[in-house]
């Protein structure tokens, strides 16, 4: 077990290395930075003024190993379009998208195994077949749709929630939250239902086909004969081993809700990261576009690695070893 | 009971009588006075500096911060701001202003005319775009502490109405923050920061976010309405403005996309604000630049040189098939580099060149081109009403007679540096002559650029005739009103002529609140603040 | 002879398992034939459209923002479902859009099922470094989510191509930017099956005879997993198409003069409330429908082909 953990740590850090070194490509290709960073009235001094300071007249590697330097210790440079440090305006954004992500995710996984669990045990009843249409139309349909369709239904017709924004928002040392004020929570709403339906329609459909297998099982139907309640046999048998794969899949799924996020952050004008990406690619704006990648890539690792730990813990076959 | 809570109470009488209830009649009466307002546009205002970017969504924005000598009254006529009084000085040798005593920047310094001089010489700095503006000026003096003198080069009656948006900063702060001349590329302290004496101070900027003001205490003026605080957001995407001004997420929106504002003005809780502004949509053509340098016939002689294909240009579209789909009815066609409404109009160059695609064919094969060719036509897309989908017909338009346009539509913050860096063939621009007088387009716009003189910092085309650089100064320096009107036809003449440019349509103005916003629309489309009241 | 072989093949097909499962489920045979005529329509759409909306010249501003059926009172041309606001026939467009949704849906799905599959067999094939090496790059891409790696791939094409290419270049880059995003669950489940073949008594009759490598692979192992590979590439359309759509819609997909269904959807959302709904409803139930067609093809296929669940 221990060689397994070790071996996953090594694989993130590896992973890191790589994202880190196609931001760091960006930055170099695409576009001349110095170019993209000085206007038209630039004087040569300036020019290599400039290009000292970037340490564009070193090395490849030297310039690489600069670039992670100033990364891990935050300096992501100077937003082209912006004029602000990168991270400045990243720490800024970040409260909004991870609000976001936490009330999806956990709308997404509670409706979804409640769901999942509900359609598994009662698959023949017209409940079931309804539930199943209509979360095949929600996987059919492209988040931004469903967003729009929302905007449409509750925010114009009926005016019960804020159509874009995230309402008034209460400051917290560095963090910005919309959980303290009745505009900020009427405001999450319509964003995470746009967000998380997509989730929870995979985790219902994979909690539903996971306790259909593991319902066939044998040991189900011992326990049947043995002559344990349904509920407990359900619940107590059938759902905890429904739950392990389940777990891994959802986990590599929230890391998926930060990118959608995007999608929904562009319809409802969430002021999150989700946003500030999209912007900064229609802007080239190659500074943001590599911080946002790379932190991207740091929570994906950290998730990723998290549920693999958290499996070897639950899968005691895994932790004999020799995996 | 009670006498043991009292005995035992630290505060001695009840905390709900000493606290609690003084607060909250405190809360409610403030609130009563109080009262927010929420604001969106499309377009986000670039910077806080008021001399790096003239373009209306800062100086708009920045009316409300800072303040200028003079500035313009509900009816746009020139009134005292920070001077309170001005006189020529001898027999056109320039003008003297006297300044208000006991005005308070937002930082709680005194205003005297050490900032003005020092503004000048900031706005009037090479990397500033207001130095155009300061053209006419030999040099600013100092009087006293509270009278200041600016000499021009020639007499010029119209100086005072042409520095009506010149805003005053406070020298020592500029100086203690690093921010003594503009930055518009990098940006420095002023850019996102302000210290002015106007009604509002900013309290709080986020680019692309949101911008909060808050009312100005120690303000000199006493022409406010209600609102303490104001918070404005940039919404992009027109279809969200109108649903939040529809669920009253904001108090007022500008603009109101034209396809909503008939339905908006049936909405019994909105108000709709309808009228022309003061600015000319128009194309812009490469006039100097001897190869194409987008499309497929990029590196090739440059068409545009010629005045036929110019004229085949404009007569290629058709205004009122824009007039009618895309302004639905809400604007009116452009002859000139002005309105009808701004002095100086040229009334007997009313006319526009006409729909008329057989002629321009007909032009096209004259000049040398009976196929057509390709070029590439530049655009922003955040900037005016409907402009992306303006330029989108224009490229159909010009497809009919053989013309191909490249379309690159981009936000606006990245389409000026492109313009002043000559990346075009062909490109849209709007403008709204700050003076309201025709001279100012035609400083601007038909002068040879020249940034000794600061002329012609907006002519990016490099449109060159000898005869409107002769007649301009003389425009600016006389006095009599037919004199100079005969000259500004012959000027409106010449650029009708060449196809300088090709003027489309004035710009429509609409604006939309909620129906308990009372507000001034302006037609320069500055939103001020202190004009507004939420009932 | 050659009349009769056809004729078996087709009666062979015919009276497969395939088509009679076909047959006794309704869901499927309507979307296969939604599928198929949404298919049909956008291949022969330069035949069928009433209009070519991306012809520039044949636009007619004038036209603008007609409603279905009803004649525009300036130009008298009427509309089945109306026009934009640029003129240009909704029904044409939708058509016209269609193509560029699905051919750049078939195409990235090809390109990443090409590419999977490929990188599966040899993974799973060979073993070792080289089984080692194409999984840890896998794991690498699939710590991200597709639509992240195509708006990334995306905005460095962006940023590296000239102005004038943009446009032509932007339906490669969206191919190739959701192909390569896709690749990975290919390739993890034709290496899982590749694992389980490889030990079978065929493999090892093939390599006994000296059969090479690459024709073991393609010949004997591949149509073993094709099954598998055909849920998955039935449900990577589904979701080529909606990235596809979505990518569009937020503006970093196909360009404005060649509007796909999505940037039509991003079009028709400035008029949802001014009244000229036509432009936002038609195409976004167009993608509806292909989506959710494609998608319970998926469905139907993975149950019918999924042996345990018979």
């Amino acid at each position: 077990m221990f060689n397994y953990i070790l071996k996953r740590i090594a694989q993130s850090g590896l992973v890191l290395l790589v994202v880190g070194f196609v931001a760091f490509s960006m930055f170099r290709f695409v576009g001349d930075p110095i170019d993209n960073m000085l206007g038209q009235e630039r004087t040569q001094e300036d020019v290599e003024r400039l290009r000292g300071e970037l340490g564009l007249d070193l090395s490849f590697p030297v310039q690489y190993g600069r670039f992670l330097m100033d990364a891990i210790q935050g300096d992501f440079g100077v937003s082209y379009r912006q004029g602000r440090p990168v991270a400045d305006i990243m720490a800024e954004r970040a409260p909004a998208t991870l609000e976001l992500a936490a009330v999806s995710a956990t709308l997404a996984i509670s409706i979804g195994i409640v769901l999942g669990v509900f359609t598994a045990i009662r698959r023949d009843g017209w409940i079931a077949s309804l539930i199943m249409t209509t979360s095949l139309i929600g996987v059919s349909l492209p988040t931004f749709l469903i967003g729009i369709v929302l905007i449409y239904v509750f925010s114009v017709h009926l005016g019960w929630f804020p159509s874009f924004g995230r309402g008034d928002v209460v400051q917290l040392g560095f963090w910005t939250t919309g959980f303290l004020t009745k505009s900020g929570l009427l405001a999450l709403i319509l964003p995470s239902i746009t967000l998380g339906l997509y989730q929870m329609t995979l985790i219902m459909r994979l909690v539903r086909s996971e306790m259909l297998e593991v319902l066939r099982q044998d040991y189900v139907r011992f326990a049947r004969a043995r002559g344990l309640s349904e509920r407990v046999v359900n619940f107590r048998h059938a759902l905890k081993n429904t739950l392990v794969p389940v777990i891994t899949v959802t986990g590599l799924q929230l890391g998926s809700i930060i990118a959608f996020a995007i999608i929904t952050e562009s319809v409802f004008q969430w002021p999150g990261l989700g946003l500030l990406f999209i912007n900064a690619i229609q802007f080239v704006d190659i500074p943001v576009m590599a911080a946002y990648l790379m932190l991207i890539s740091v929570m994906f690792v950290t998730i990723n690695l998290m549920v693999d730990l958290l499996y070897v813990f639950i899968d005691p076959r895994l932790r004999k070893g020799g995996l | 009971m009670s006498a043991t809570f009292k005995a035992n109470n630290p505060f001695g009488e009840s905390i709900l009588k000493r606290i609690i209830y003084p607060a909250l009649i405190l809360a409610v009466t403030t609130s009563a006075h109080a009262a927010t307002l929420k604001w969106a546009g499309t377009t986000d205002p670039q910077t806080m500096d008021p001399h790096a970017v003239i373009s209306t969504p800062v100086l708009g924005f920045l009316n409300n911060i800072y303040e200028g000598l003079v500035r313009r009254g509900k009816d746009m006529a020139i009134e005292s701001a920070l001077a309170t009084s001005w006189e020529p000085i001898g027999e056109g040798k320039g003008w003297r202003f006297h300044l208000r005593e006991g005005v308070i920047f937002h930082n709680g310094a005194t205003f005297d005319a050490d900032d003005v001089v020092f503004s000048y010489q900031r706005a009037s700095a090479e990397s500033a775009d207001t130095k155009g503006w300061f053209a006419p000026i030999s040099e600013v003096k100092k009087v006293d502490a509270y009278t200041v003198d600016f000499l021009t080069k020639a007499p010029n009656p119209l100086f005072p109405d042409s520095i009506a948006n010149w805003m005053i900063m406070d020298a020592d702060w500029a100086k203690s923050v690093g921010a003594v001349t503009p930055n518009k590329d990098e940006g420095n302290a002023a850019t996102l920061n302000a210290n002015g004496t106007g009604a509002y101070q900013l309290k709080k900027r986020q680019p692309g976010l949101e911008t909060t003001l808050a009312k100005h205490n120690d303000w000199w003026g006493e022409d406010i309405g209600n609102i303490t605080e104001a918070t404005f957001t940039p919404i992009k995407n027109p279809a969200t403005a109108v649903a939040a001004l529809l669920a009253g997420n904001v108090d007022m929106i500008n603009p109101v996309p034209i396809q909503d504002a008939a339905r908006l003005e049936k909405n019994t809780q909105i108000k709709v604000f309808k009228g022309i502004e003061a600015r000319v949509i128009m194309l812009g053509f490469a006039q100097q630049a001897d190869v194409l340098k987008y499309g497929l016939d990029q590196g090739k002689p440059n068409p545009f040189l010629n005045v036929k294909v110019r004229e085949a240009v404009a007569k290629s579209i058709s205004v009122p098939a824009i007039l009618r789909t895309i302004m639905r009815g809400n604007a009116q066609p452009a002859s000139q580099l002005v309105s009808p409404a701004m002095r100086g109009f040229s009334s007997v160059n009313s006319d526009r060149p006409d729909f008329d695609v057989k002629g321009a064919k007909e032009l096209l094969a004259e000049a040398g081109y009976p196929n057509g060719f390709s070029f590439g036509l530049k655009c922003p897309n955040d900037r005016y009403l409907n402009d992306e989908a303006v330029c989108q017909a224009v490229t159909a338009m010009l497809a009919k007679v053989g013309i191909k346009a490249e379309l690159d539509a981009m936000p606006v913050r990245s389409y000026w540096p492109e313009l002043r860096q000559d990346n075009f063939d062909m490109y849209l621009l709007g403008w709204s002559p700050g003076t309201f007088d025709h001279e100012h387009p035609i400083r601007f716009l038909a002068s040879t650029p020249n940034p000794e003189k600061k002329l012609g910092s907006w002519n990016f085309g490099d449109y060159s005739n000898a005869r409107i650089d002769e007649l301009l100064p003389m425009i600016q320096a006389e006095i009599d009103d037919n004199k100079r009107q005969e000259m500004l036809d012959e000027v409106t003449d010449i650029y009708q002529d060449e196809y300088a440019y090709v003027p489309l349509y004035i710009h429509p103005l609409v604006w939309g609140t909620r129906s308990n916003v009372t507000l001034t629309q302006r037609p320069d489309n500055f939103f001020i603040l202190r004009w507004a009241s939420i009932n | 002879m050659l009349k009769i072989r056809l004729s078996n093949r087709l009666s062979t097909m015919l009276q497969s398992d395939f088509i009679w499962h076909l047959s006794r489920s309704p869901i499927a045979i309507i979307s296969l034939l939604v599928v198929l005529l949404l298919v049909f329509s956008a291949v022969f759409a330069p035949w069928i459209a009433p209009f070519n909306p991306y012809d520039p010249a044949s636009l007619d501003l004038m036209n603008g923002f007609t409603p279905p059926i009803t004649a525009n009172d300036f130009t008298s041309q009427t509309f089945l479902l109306g026009s934009d606001d640029q003129g240009r026939d909704v029904l044409s467009t939708i058509l016209y859009g269609m193509r560029i949704s699905l051919f750049v849906g078939f195409v990235a799905v090809l390109f990443a099922m090409v590419l999977g599959v490929s990188l599966g067999l040899i993974a799973g094939y060979l073993g070792g470094w080289v089984d080692t090496l194409i999984m840890r790059i896998a794991d690498v891409q699939l710590t991200f989510p597709s639509i992240l790696v195509a708006m990334l791939i995306f905005g460095i094409a962006k940023g590296i191509t000239p102005v004038e290419y943009r446009d032509q270049m932007a339906i490669w880059v969206l191919i190739i930017a959701i192909g390569l995003s896709d690749w990975v669950q290919f390739a993890r489940v034709v290496r899982g099956a590749t694992l389980v073949e490889k030990n079978r008594e065929y493999v090892l009759a093939a390599q006994l005879i000296g059969q090479p490598t690459p024709i073991i692979m393609l010949r004997h192992i591949l149509p073993n997993v094709l099954s598998s590979v055909l849920v998955i590439a039935t449900i990577s359309l589904a979701l080529a198409i909606i990235a596809e759509a979505t990518l569009s819609f937020l503006g970093v997909g196909a360009p404005p003069t060649q509007p796909s269904l999505g940037t039509l959807i991003r079009i028709g959302q400035g008029f949802m409330f001014s009244g000229e709904w036509w432009i936002l409803l038609f195409p976004a139930c167009t993608l509806l429908a292909l989506a959710l067609s494609v998608n319970l093809l998926g469905d139907w296929l993975r149950d019918t082909l999924n042996p345990k669940l018979r």
